[in-house]
């Protein structure tokens, strides 16, 4: 892999590129998808692939090479191409190596586990415990090994393995819980942890009654709040900014959030999306994002960065600057005390559907699905079906008051697109608005 | 060993080491995309993808391997990794398929001018060209976001029935985003268009004239928009916003694999249960159709990633639940025939219910008849934000182009009219279908991993009688 990594970026720079970079990837992955408490379709990978990266006198090119017999040949081809493109002015090189990494060792029993079925039994089985009639989800062993070359010095190796499980289970069809377990070692797996929790919750929806709008104290179970970090992050992306994508534009500095709100984004820290360097091969690294609710920095690679007047941030994507692992600092409350800091409000468990009437002002819906709860003073008084919360994210984070001590890691199907370590979050004041009949 | 002939080599090693069922796609795609941001080509994005993806049922379980190494050895591994996953899938309720035709058929869509024929050069210079005009207007529009992207897709599938069905798509994609100041007012917009053939789609979009119309209502809005009336009246629909209701509140909950609950965990259930054909959702003037047949529409197919015939499918008509859409797997749960509706992303990830292109079923209204009837209501062109349940049952559009209709005229435009209403509400409100067709390209998400597969999303102008408006 190194070998085709360094031929990559060698022949690129012989036929005249100033700038390129050869991410060779080695895919082992393996999934076992259920429904109805049963394997559904077990899928393995066994692909290799290099996304690569060239710049001929400014004209940018990104591309996956699929094919790694004709490496060659299909490099002169991306390069003919990269010609008849055109100069992007504000491009600014890659960071300059060679950089060295901290040695990261993937856990031998992750990598030798060749059948989940086990996991998923435990997950499954976990949640009828609980009272689930029906789960469904998928088990993840995740395993890449790369080899990134740059041409200007980088040079790096990781080898990535962590296990991942998403669990719904059902009492009926509108009672329903999530769970989530995410590790990088085998013994740090809980499957059927998170088949418990989203049996616990599901088993807690007892006749959901339709929701009423109105403005609510809400407690953010860790899935939720999560999929509001990972927007936070996700539009801190400095490319998100310039293309008029976020509502951070102009607010390094400024207050975006509440004292309470603590993120750092960081590549480096265990998680199961830690990497060792990102797509320029600098070195990934821990960095405050909002310290105490105000905004420090975009994320950048080096293009972006020049155009801020900063340093890259670690977190290069071939084109676009991007968040690789957040994680939020927990607060000093007990979970126990952050519910019961409400006196009349809802406990909302997990969303989807998080859109933006306007990334610019921040404005967006975001559907609830899962347990939906009124609680009074820590206590579910009943169940809750079919309600929205349609609000603005950064008037969400500026209304977080209270988080709990304890994180957890969150990732699932999109919603939160990466890890987010986070607790649970009480947000004073959500809107919350409900579809007419 | 030809790539092609891999496919039948797949199929016969999985029959041979015990598999009842085999298939095999091979998958060749070519890719060309770039975004023009604020007026500078990031990068240009080029790739071309290929490989096999190898599925097979072992004793009624499921087992799905892929690879882009395309050497016999490899894919026999590949091959015996798909048994591998199979055998260790522990499943007690055996998975079958519904009986289908084979079929050995050779498929393209027609290339009016051929992708592969059109220079980098000309691509870029043709969204420049609506850069420039948009900038000539002179709005303040501090952030703006063009791609454009093609793909040419060869596929060769082959199953263990003695289907062997070759195609070639070749297809384009433009979608943008604007953002419109004024004082210190905001306007944003998305709009995405699709088409299956060849060069000769860019011209069929009239880009340019589109959103230039676009910059122009949200500059319009942004200075004469008022707030939008709250409250119980007619609303008038436009084609996008048909095409996205068609989509989300039609589509999505008569996928059978989600009615049966296979993908529970992640885009969800139905409110629509197995039972529920024959049941009253919308008012008899409501046909929903998805037509992958449909020419030209970005998610055109002729026979589907499991060889079956495609066809089209009303799913509601007359208002009434009328037929889900079926891959082989769930047609044999619940005792009927596949009607095509199976797709794959790419050659690495199984194929999977999918919706094609999906529409409301035009009639004869035109809009100024639409309008004439409604004493006060708002019509809504377009929208920005959406979103709904997983059971498909709440759903909400936020207006981005909307208009006060009073007296059966359009007045000034209102700002971010607010739709949420349940599926039922929505669509037992249509009293008035136009015959207005136009379509949305879209990417339509589901699965996991996540399978963003393009569709098209149309419909009419539409009126909805006394649905409640903030």
């Amino acid at each position: 892999m190194e070998d085709i990594a360094s031929q990559i970026v060698k022949r690129a720079v012989a036929l005249g590129c100033q700038d390129a970079v050869a991410d060779v990837v080695r895919n082992r992955s393996y999934q076992i998808r259920f429904a109805r408490n049963e394997p559904v379709i077990s899928n393995r990978w066994r692909e290799a692939t290099a996304s690569v990266f060239l710049v001929v006198d400014k004209r940018v090119l990104a591309s996956d090479i699929k094919d790694l017999s004709k490496v060659d040949e299909t490099v002169e081809r991306l390069v003919k191409i990269a010609k008849r493109s055109q100069e992007n002015p504000d491009y600014a090189g890659i960071a300059r190596g060679p950089f060295t990494y901290p040695r990261i060792r993937p856990d031998p029993r992750i990598l030798a586990l060749e059948d989940g079925s086990d996991h998923v039994a435990a997950a499954v089985n976990g949640a009828l415990e609980m009272g689930a009639t029906e789960t469904a989800g998928s088990f993840w062993k995740y395993e890449e090994e790369h080899a990134l070359e740059t041409s200007n010095g980088a040079h790096g190796t990781d080898r990535r393995a962590s296990l991942y499980l998403s669990i719904r289970a059902l009492v009926s069809p509108e009672a329903s819980g999530h769970g989530i377990a995410a590790a990088t070692r085998l013994s740090r797996f809980e499957a059927g942890k998170a088949g418990r929790k989203a049996g616990r919750v599901a088993a807690l929806v007892k006749s959901p009654k339709a929701g009423t709008a109105g403005t609510y104290d809400v407690v953010f179970d860790p899935l939720i709040f999560g999929s509001l970090t990972d927007q936070v992050a996700g539009r801190l992306s400095a490319w998100a900014v310039l293309a008029g994508l976020s509502p951070f534009g102009k607010k390094v500095g400024k207050r975006v959030a509440s004292d309470a709100v603590t993120i750092h984004e960081d590549g480096s820290a265990d998680s199961i999306a830690r990497r060792r360097f990102d797509d320029e091969g600098v070195p990934t690294r821990r960095k405050p994002l909002v310290q105490k609710g105000i905004l420090k920095t975009y994320l950048h690679n080096t293009t972006t960065a020049k155009r801020f007047g900063t340093r890259t941030t670690g977190n290069a994507g071939l084109v676009t600057p991007t968040h690789h692992a957040v994680f939020v600092k927990p607060g000093d409350w007990s979970k126990d005390e952050v519910f019961q800091e409400v006196r009349d409000g809802l406990w909302l468990t997990n969303t989807w559907y998080t859109r933006y009437q306007s990334y610019v002002t921040g404005d967006l819906s975001t559907i609830p699905r899962d347990g939906i709860f009124r609680i009074r003073k820590g206590e579910v008084v009943e169940a809750w079906k079919d309600v929205r919360v349609t609000d603005n994210l950064i008037r969400l984070m500026k209304n977080v008051v209270a988080l709990s001590d304890r994180t957890e890691q969150m990732m699932w199907w999109g919603e939160v697109s990466v890890p987010n370590f986070v607790p649970y979050a009480l947000i004073k004041g959500v809107r919350i608005t409900r579809s007419a009949e | 060993m030809l790539d092609t002939d891999l496919v039948d080599f797949a199929v016969d090693h999985a029959r041979t080491k015990g598999a009842t069922y085999a298939e095999a796609r091979y998958e060749h795609q070519d890719q060309e995309s770039f975004i023009l941001k604020n007026g500078v080509l990031d990068a240009l994005y080029v790739s071309e993808d290929r490989g096999i993806g190898v599925r097979v049922l072992v004793k009624g379980a499921l087992g799905f391997a892929a690879t882009n190494l395309l050497t016999k050895p490899e894919v026999r591994a590949t091959v015996d990794a798909a048994l591998k996953a199979a055998r260790t899938s522990k499943r007690k309720t055996p998975i079958t398929f519904a009986q289908e035709q084979a079929y050995v058929r050779n498929w393209s869509v027609p290339e009016g001018k051929r992708l592969a024929s059109v220079p980098t050069e000309a691509r870029i210079e043709e969204i420049r060209d609506v850069d420039r005009a948009v900038m000539a207007l002179g709005y303040k529009i501090p952030a703006r976001y063009f791609f454009l992207g093609s793909s040419r897709i060869e596929k060769d599938f082959a199953n263990s029935d003695g289907s062997r069905i070759r195609s070639y798509s070749p297809r384009l994609r433009f979608f943008y985003y604007l953002t419109v100041v004024h004082g210190s007012s905001v306007e944003q917009t998305h709009r995405n268009y699709g088409w299956s053939g060849g060069w000769e789609g860019i011209a069929s979009w009239d880009l340019t004239n589109r959103v230039l119309e676009e910059a122009q209502s949200m500059q319009r809005s942004l200075v004469e928009g008022k707030k939008s009336p709250e409250g119980k009246m007619d609303l008038v629909v436009g084609p996008q916003v048909s095409g996205i209701a068609a989509h989300e509140s039609c589509g999505h909950p008569t996928e059978a694999d989600r009615v049966l609950g296979r993908e529970a965990s992640q885009a969800g259930k139905s409110f629509i249960t197995p039972d529920m054909i024959g049941v009253k959702i919308g008012s008899d003037l409501v046909n929903v159709v998805d037509d992958p047949t449909l020419e030209h529409a970005i998610a055109h197919y002729l026979y589907d990633d499991e060889g079956v015939k495609a066809r089209r499918r009303y799913l509601y008509k007359g208002g009434l639940v009328n037929e889900f859409l079926h891959n082989r797997e769930t047609a044999a749960a619940m005792g009927t025939r596949s009607n095509g509706a199976s797709r794959a992303v790419n050659y690495n990830v199984e194929a999977i219910v999918r919706m094609a292109n999906t529409f409301v079923e035009p009639r004869d209204h035109a809009l100024e008849e639409l309008l004439e009837d409604v004493r006060y209501g708002v019509y809504m062109k377009s929208f920005m934000e959406w979103n709904i349940d997983d059971k498909r049952f709440n759903a909400k559009y936020a207006g981005r182009e909307a208009y006060l209709i009073e007296n059966g005229e359009l007045k000034h435009p209102v700002r971010n009219t607010v739709i949420e209403l349940t599926t039922p509400a929505f669509w037992s409100a249509v009293d008035a279908v136009g015959k207005d067709l136009d379509f949305e390209g879209g990417y339509c998400g589901k699965s996991d991993p996540g399978q963003a597969l393009d569709a098209s999303l149309g419909g009419p102008s539409m009126r909805l009688r006394n649905v409640y408006l903030r």
